[in-house]
């Protein structure tokens, strides 16, 4: 056939007819929608039976119950668990996170050891020798109390362990972070002669006046505290809340009294004081107190509620109101605290606001202060200890403080104090202090500390004036991480064994923290684990039974499971089949002694670092509950829900009042320099209403690093690569890789400035813990 | 306490109550969790940022030390539009019947795999409930794990918001006629992940057409009037657009019940 | 070196010139085609889009060209329907800008949705309750007739036109092509109609929202009667544009006089119901919401009332005024400024009911949302504009669209 041109074009559209008609465009335009329907990279999860395991989260000191519910065995989902005493079903954001953390591709995946920028993968028998060849080293050297650990707190079997296997090494030095919950102890032996932890009523008082405590930004028991103070509608319930911002704590109070911040105690001798002066205390609680008349004088003489209005800038007349209120309440009750960072805070904050409850009497009762006796549930077989540990163990810790109220009461002002009270022992008392243990290492040529243990606690966050703490961890010749993340600190390691997320392990937990309730729990492993971690109660067995010796012998247990069966003895099976056993505090038998004669010298609280003329203002660290500041890094869901006035990209956002604004010459969005006696830092401008002028807030939790973590290279050589969306690639240019590793987590990591980069720590002469509260600072455009 | 819903419909709603409401994101994190929604490196640009349940920072604009601050948590308002008979704002304008109104349960859903993307729906809800995948949903390595199977993870390309968790609802449901109780659903066998979460208590959820239900006791809503509450501390927000919401409010900040609409100077002391 | 295909006797540019001209259009149009397959590949979030403006610039520009493309079916209607024989020679040009804003358009749509592939199922799974079903059947269903009208255009060029069956379609066509004017009339008005609607029935969005007639918000009848009014003023910009360009006339001035006055009269007609529409929006139906109209207006950097002034003052009264006044109109200055402004006024319209829409914050605590472009955005955009540059000059050079261009060339 011969194609012309018609033909051409008549073919043409014949053809175009046909194919329009049959079924195909149809069927093809059919087929492209019902791919776009299941596009093979949008994940189709997989179905199948559901069921619910219940465990404890230990992301915060709440350590709320919570069921996990699993599909065919697959953790999906953290839920608040019903009728558990600290939550009842509540649960905070982290908790619903907590599978965000099981399943991190960021997490350390198997024991690695450091060698130059990278990390290589050992087994765990190889970084188990490894850690416990360098402490039988340094036992062959008689250098035993060369060994540190640092440790969140020294509560539970796991705590435990690593504090015992200093022990029966022969080293004291065991550090636990420095919280408000250690001024609470102090502050209860020193006014009240007993060891014990304080605990605060919430759910029943019906008038609290709180100092600062955000007990809706996560103070104490996060859940516990929303929930008594959702009640409070119901209940009839006041809440005063003392703070010099409008946090959210302050927002959902009744009253807000915004004191101007370091006046807090103050303000509340303000209120002992009319109180006193109205008649208005408990007299027969106070009768027997030591010093009441001395202390009644001292704050009549200089904190009446007119002198008080001065400083703190709160009217004379509401702080009587207040007082009123608050010592006619049925059950008032004084909280101070501020759970940041060094906020193991000002001693004397505590022991003035401590002097409400004691006016009121309203201590050991419903709705009360509670003074609650350690609970010492573990009862660990005794230990064994060769002539070398025992040699080493009697020298005392590297940076041990004197703690304690002995040098203030001999103070010029102690003329109205009797000096010494019966009652209550006044003795200095000794102990590790972690603040001072870096000051230590970095004042020495060569670190005291040789060898470092962290576990459960990521000090180059938290601590403050970071850099310093970096520099001596740095200093230390092997640094061992039990960590499950690249944290801050571990990212200084030398070798990290990394442990079990709370999902993947078992525990004791003994619940603290403002409850009022005894709780001991037991968590359960309900998944995983997903990579390759262990127990960190199992590896610092394992690394004691390589130590050998009387070392091994004091830990007989086959692992950590055995050990725990055997320490926490007759209630194991109680605890593993109810997973806790609640209890009621019980008032102690004794009445109880109140001594006012910590008063003497009282001088206000610890200072501020820096001085007015060059740092006009005030900075404070802020919380948010949707941040964790100090329980590891926020999860990707935590950081989704924080406010643009919060963090914004990559920065920082402070707030200050429009006023300040303008005073410094900055606006709302406006990059800006903050700069104190410690450090300084580029940050964005929120202006905010409620806060005060003068002060600026910044937030913490954020400005976690990930920049040194360098490339991890596997058994057989292969480099671990960054994980989509989670971590980028690796980039090798020109042989070496650049400064993006791996295990980088982008959701948090690299996002905002740590707070403690800007504040240096101020050692509390009556406490000896690290008391600062803010910095001074000035801001100017950037 | 079972309702005889033989024949009757459902209208289930929220009723959140402002003073108890803390702005922890409990909620937020908890329908995040529950209904396998994505997240990305950075999520500080709120206005491209998926948050089925959002919650929204008030301030009352005072000065301080008068300065007072609300959280208001706002999933999808399951508008029942105007005149209460199921034309949302959203629902009426899907040129592909990509999102419906459920007129046995109240509640407007989502059909992600229908839905085209042509953001009609986001452009007439006045909530910003609506959100569209801009990206595509990425979970880094392995966190795919914890993805719930009954809530399909989205594709790139489609609008999601909050579904009342409906998937909890059939789950309810299912359970009902298994155990012969046809659509009986108890309160409590029907609870959304937010209103279980909140550590506050602020959320409450159930059936605005169950007169025993704690949704119903606490805003008395008026059935003549589209449900409009009868106690005068309740609100809805944007009342005066007749979008009809079933998620109510509660507070008894005067300032607060102010924001939740728009008025004219003058107005709101005329409307008291 | 193309002549064979050049309308016979016409005088056109020598092919490189015109090939570079091409050529350094279709470089535009490509980048425009590399944005639209980066949305397409990558998706959406190419685009500064966000869940607070889901529609965007492009949207404006769908809506403008649908607009200003009104200028083919209000041409159509008048010749083919009324019987205003003088725009014969303006119907050809009239019909291949509608069919380049059309076309256009649904390239636009194609573009702007986030699941391209499942678009059709608008027609499949379709909600009467929508006006933009209402749009979509209405606009697709109108591309057809505008093809339609179109082809006979096509086939008379030179060399097409020599094949007799060509030749026969064609004479054929044109004498059917009142029925298909009179459908595409009847579909544009209302596919404008709806797309009016579409903002007019966000009763979630007071700044958009109007009462109405029936299912009908003011909008619908607002928006077809404003493409019918300023589409015409595209139509004639278009023509001057042309006759700038080519330094020719093209078009007798009677039939450009004639068409203008309508416009003009349009306009008028139009923008007296604008303003009582504005009137009784900004003091009943707002404020029935709780908004005052400077609320609108106010608290942002962009949208002030001065928007509201130039879409109705600047761009509707000046050239209402301009164009139904004889000697004013007749002024060629002040018809060019006249139906720029036009064009002008009826984009902003288009601007306002589109963007504004998604700028003002409904909830109290809400604030203004604005937004800048991605490139993305902005090349696909101007890829439509690439595009009708492309084919209308193709078309200039190849086919006869202006009638007369022959006759006012021999009286030169
Ligand atoms: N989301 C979340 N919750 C958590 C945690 C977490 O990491 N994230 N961590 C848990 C832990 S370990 C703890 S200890 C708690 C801590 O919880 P909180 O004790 O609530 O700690 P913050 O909220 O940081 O501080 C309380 C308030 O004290 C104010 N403040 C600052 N300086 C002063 C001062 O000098 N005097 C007074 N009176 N107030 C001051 C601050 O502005 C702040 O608003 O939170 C627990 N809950
Ligand atoms: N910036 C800032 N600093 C603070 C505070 C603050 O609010 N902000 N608060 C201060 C307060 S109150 C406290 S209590 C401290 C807390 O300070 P730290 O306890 O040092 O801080 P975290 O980051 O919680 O460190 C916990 C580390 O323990 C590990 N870890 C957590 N859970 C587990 C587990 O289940 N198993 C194992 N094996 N490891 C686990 C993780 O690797 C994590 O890095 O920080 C203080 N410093
Ligand atoms: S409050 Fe603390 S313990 Fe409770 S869920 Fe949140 S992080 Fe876990
Ligand atoms: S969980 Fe409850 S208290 Fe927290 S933000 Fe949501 S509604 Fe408010
Ligand atoms: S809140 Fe928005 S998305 Fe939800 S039903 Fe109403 S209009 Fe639709
Ligand atoms: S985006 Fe989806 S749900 Fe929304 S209107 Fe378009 S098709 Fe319907
Ligand atoms: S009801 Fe369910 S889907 Fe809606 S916000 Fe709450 S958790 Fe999310
Ligand atoms: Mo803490």
């Amino acid at each position: 056939m011969k194609i012309d041109r018609r033909s051409f074009l008549g073919l043409g559209l014949g053809a175009a007819a046909g194919v329009t008609l049959s079924p195909m465009p149809w069927k093809l335009t059919d087929d492209s929608s019902i791919w776009s329907q299941n596009w093979p990279w949008t994940p189709v999860p997989n179905d199948g039976e559901i069921t619910f395991e219940d465990t404890i989260c230990t992301l915060c000191p709440g350590n709320c119950g919570i069921s996990v519910k699993k599909v065919d065995g697959r953790a999906i989902k953290i839920e608040g668990k019903k009728g558990y005493p600290v939550n009842d079903g509540g649960i905070c954001l982290h908790g619903i996170s907590g599978l965000q953390y099981l399943y991190d591709p960021s997490r350390v995946q198997f024991p690695m050891v450091k060698s130059g920028d990278t990390w290589k993968q050992v087994s765990w028998d190889e970084a188990v020798a490894l850690v416990a060849g360098k402490v039988k080293e340094l036992r062959q050297k008689g250098m035993a109390e060369s060994l540190a650990c640092v440790s969140a707190t020294d509560k539970g079997s796991v705590a435990g362990l690593y504090k015992r296997l200093l022990t029966s090494v022969g080293s004291q030095n065991f550090y636990t972070l420095e919280t408000m919950e250690k001024s609470w102890e102090m502050l209860i032996s020193r006014i009240h002669g007993l060891k014990a932890f304080a605990s605060f009523d919430l759910a029943n008082s019906d008038y609290v006046i709180s100092f600062g405590a955000g007990f809706i930004e996560g103070w104490g028991s996060p859940v516990t505290n929303f929930i008594a103070n959702s009640s409070r509608k119901e209940r009839k319930a006041k809440l005063v809340q003392v703070e010099y911002r409008l946090s959210n704590t302050a927002a959902s109070a009744d009253t807000w009294l915004p004191a101007k911040p370091g006046t807090e105690a103050d303000l509340a001798l303000g209120i002992c004081s009319a109180i006193i002066s109205g008649n208005l205390y408990n007299a027969e609680f106070i009768k027997n107190a030591k010093d009441f008349e001395a202390f009644a004088k001292f704050v009549n003489e200089k904190y009446a509620p007119e002198l008080v209005s001065r400083t703190t800038g709160i009217d004379a007349s509401k702080i009587k109101a207040v007082a009123s209120e608050f010592a006619k309440a049925k059950s008032p009750l004084a909280i101070a605290g501020r759970g940041k960072g060094e906020s193991a805070g000002s001693l004397m904050e505590f022991a003035a606001v401590h002097a409400l409850n004691c006016l009121t009497g309203n201590i050991n009762k419903a709705g009360g202060f509670w003074t609650v006796e350690r609970q010492d549930t573990l009862t660990w077989s005794s230990l064994e200890m060769d002539d070398s540990a025992t040699k080493s163990y009697a020298k005392s810790p590297i940076g041990a403080v004197d703690s304690l109220v002995s040098g203030v009461s001999g103070s010029a002002d102690a003329g109205v104090f009797s000096s010494v009270v019966s009652a209550v022992s006044n003795q200095v008392v000794t102990s590790a202090s972690l603040t001072k243990l870096f000051e230590v290492i970095n004042a020495s040529e060569k670190s005291p500390v040789e060898l470092l243990m962290v576990y459960n606690a990521n000090p180059c966050f938290t601590l403050h004036n970071t850099k310093a703490v970096k520099a001596a961890v740095n200093k230390i010749p092997f640094v061992v991480s039990f960590s499950s993340y690249m944290d801050d600190t571990a990212q200084l390691a030398d070798v990290i064994l990394p442990s079990h997320t709370f999902l993947e392990m078992s525990q004791d937990i003994q619940s603290g923290a403002s409850l009022a309730q005894n709780i001991t729990a037991f968590s359960k492993p309900v998944a995983g684990p997903v990579f390759d971690t262990k127990h960190p109660g199992d590896a610092v067995i394992a690394i004691a039974k390589a130590v050998e010796g009387t070392v091994a012998s004091s830990f007989p247990w086959e692992n950590y499971q055995e050990c725990l069966e055997s320490i926490i003895g007759d209630s194991f099976a109680t605890l593993s089949e109810e997973g806790y056993i609640a209890s009621e505090f019980t008032p102690p038998a004794a009445p109880i002694v109140v001594d006012f004669s910590i008063f003497a010298g009282f001088k206000g609280i610890t200072p501020l670092e820096g001085e007015a003329k060059s740092y006009p203002l005030t900075l404070m660290p802020i919380d948010t509950i949707r941040l964790a500041s100090a329980t590891f890094a926020s999860s990707p869901f935590a950081v989704k829900t924080v406010e643009d006035t919060v963090l914004l990209e990559n920065d920082t956002v402070i707030e200050i009042n429009p006023e300040t604004a303008d005073k410094v010459g900055v606006s709302d969005g406006d990059y800006a320099l903050i700069t104190t006696p410690v450090g300084e830092a580029k940050v964005r401008v929120n202006l905010f209403d409620g806060i005060m002028p003068d002060v600026v807030a910044i937030p913490e939790g954020l400005g976690h690093t990930i920049s040194g973590i360098g490339q991890v290279l596997r058994k057989d050589g292969t480099a671990l690569t960054g994980k989509k969306g989670a971590t980028s690639i690796i980039t090798v240019t020109g042989g070496t890789s650049k400064n993006i590793g791996p295990l980088e987590n982008r959701y948090i990591g690299g996002k905002g400035v740590n707070v403690n980069d800007l504040i240096g720590s101020v050692v509390d002469p009556a406490s000896g813990l690290d008391a600062a509260w803010g910095i001074r600072a000035r801001i100017s455009k950037a | 306490m079972t309702q005889d819903n033989h024949g009757k419909a459902y209208k289930f709603g929220m009723v959140i109550d402002l003073d108890k409401c803390t702005g922890c994101g409990s909620c937020m994190v908890a329908c995040m969790s529950e209904n396998n929604v994505p997240f990305k490196e950075d999520e500080t640009n709120k206005k491209d940022s998926i948050t089925w349940m959002k919650v929204f920072k008030l301030t009352n604009g005072k000065p301080f030390p008068d300065t007072d601050i609300c959280y208001m948590p706002r999933p999808c308002m399951h508008c029942g539009g105007k005149g209460d008979h199921g034309h949302s704002p959203c629902v009426s304008v899907c040129p592909a019947t990509a999102t419906d109104y459920g007129y046995d349960t109240g509640i407007v859903s989502q059909i992600y795999t229908r839905c085209f993307g042509c953001r009609y729906c986001m452009g007439a809800c006045p909530y910003h409930a609506r959100y569209f995948n801009w990206w595509d949903p990425k979970w880094p390595d392995g966190m795919e794990e914890y993805l719930s199977p009954s809530v399909s993870p989205r594709m790139r390309g489609v609008v999601e918001k909050c579904s009342f968790c409906y998937h909890r609802y059939q789950a309810a449901r299912d359970r009902a006629y298994h155990e012969e109780r046809r659509d009986n659903i108890e309160e409590g066998e029907y609870q959304t992940a937010c209103t279980q979460a909140c550590p506050a208590g602020a959320i409450t959820f159930g059936d605005l057409n169950n007169p025993e239900h704690e949704v119903s006791k606490l805003v008395k809503p008026d059935t003549h009037q589209c449900g409009k509450p009868r106690n005068p501390k309740a609100f809805r927000l944007l009342e005066r657009l007749q979008t009809n919401p079933k998620v109510y409010y509660i507070s008894e900040r005067e300032w607060v019940r102010k924001a939740g609409d728009n008025y004219r100077d003058g107005e709101w002391e005329k409307s008291k | 070196m193309d002549s064979a295909l050049i309308p016979k006797g016409a005088k056109r540019c020598p092919f490189p010139v015109f090939a570079t001209g091409i050529a350094v259009v279709g470089a535009v149009l490509l980048w425009g085609v590399y944005a639209m397959g980066l949305c397409w590949l990558k998706g959406l979030n190419q685009t500064n889009m966000n869940d607070y403006y889901g529609f965007a610039l492009w949207i404006w520009a769908d809506l403008a060209v649908i607009a200003i493309g009104g200028g083919a079916f209000f041409t159509g209607l008048l010749k083919y329907v009324f019987g205003i024989d003088e725009l014969k020679n303006i119907i050809n040009l009239a019909v291949v800008i509608g069919f380049i804003c059309y076309s256009s358009a649904l390239l636009i749509l194609a573009i702007d949705i986030g699941q391209p592939l499942r678009g059709w199922f608008i027609f499949w799974h379709a909600n009467v309750h929508s006006m933009l079903t209402e749009v979509a059947f209405c606009l697709s269903l109108y591309f057809s007739v505008l093809t339609i009208e179109f082809i006979p255009l096509i086939l008379e060029n030179r060399q097409i036109d020599k094949v007799p069956f060509f030749h026969n379609l064609s004479h054929n066509m044109h004498s059917v092509m009142a029925v298909f004017a009179a459908t595409g009339a009847f579909l544009s008005c209302f596919h404008q109609g709806s797309l009016g609607g579409v903002a007019g029935v966000l009763y979630g969005r007071p700044f958009a929202y109007r009462e109405g007639l029936l299912v009908w918000p003011w909008t619908f009848f607002l928006f077809t009667w404003s493409a019918a009014a300023y589409g015409p003023c595209f139509t004639l910009t278009v023509t001057k544009l042309f006759e700038g360009i080519t330094r020719k006339k093209l078009v007798k001035d009677n039939v450009v006089h004639i068409l203008a006055k309508i416009s003009g009269w349009m306009i008028t007609t139009y923008i007296i119901a604008k303003i009582i529409d504005t009137i009784y929006w900004a003091f009943v139906t707002a404020p029935d919401m709780g908004f005052s109209l400077i609320d609108f207006y106010s608290n942002n950097s962009f949208y002030g009332i001065w928007i509201l002034f130039a879409e109705i003052v600047l761009g509707g009264i000046v050239p209402a005024v301009i164009l139904t006044v004889k000697k004013y109109r007749e002024n060629n200055k002040l018809l060019l400024v006249a139906i720029l402004l036009g064009v002008f006024g009826v984009c902003l319209n288009r601007w306002v009911m589109v963007l504004q829409v998604m700028a003002v914050p409904v909830m109290s605590f809400d604030t203004w949302a604005l937004y800048v472009p991605s490139w993305q955005e902005i090349a696909t955009t101007i890829l439509p504009v690439a595009y009708g540059v492309i084919l209308i000059s193709l078309a200039y050079r190849y086919l006869p669209v202006f009638p007369q261009e022959q006759e006012l060339y021999d009286a030169k």
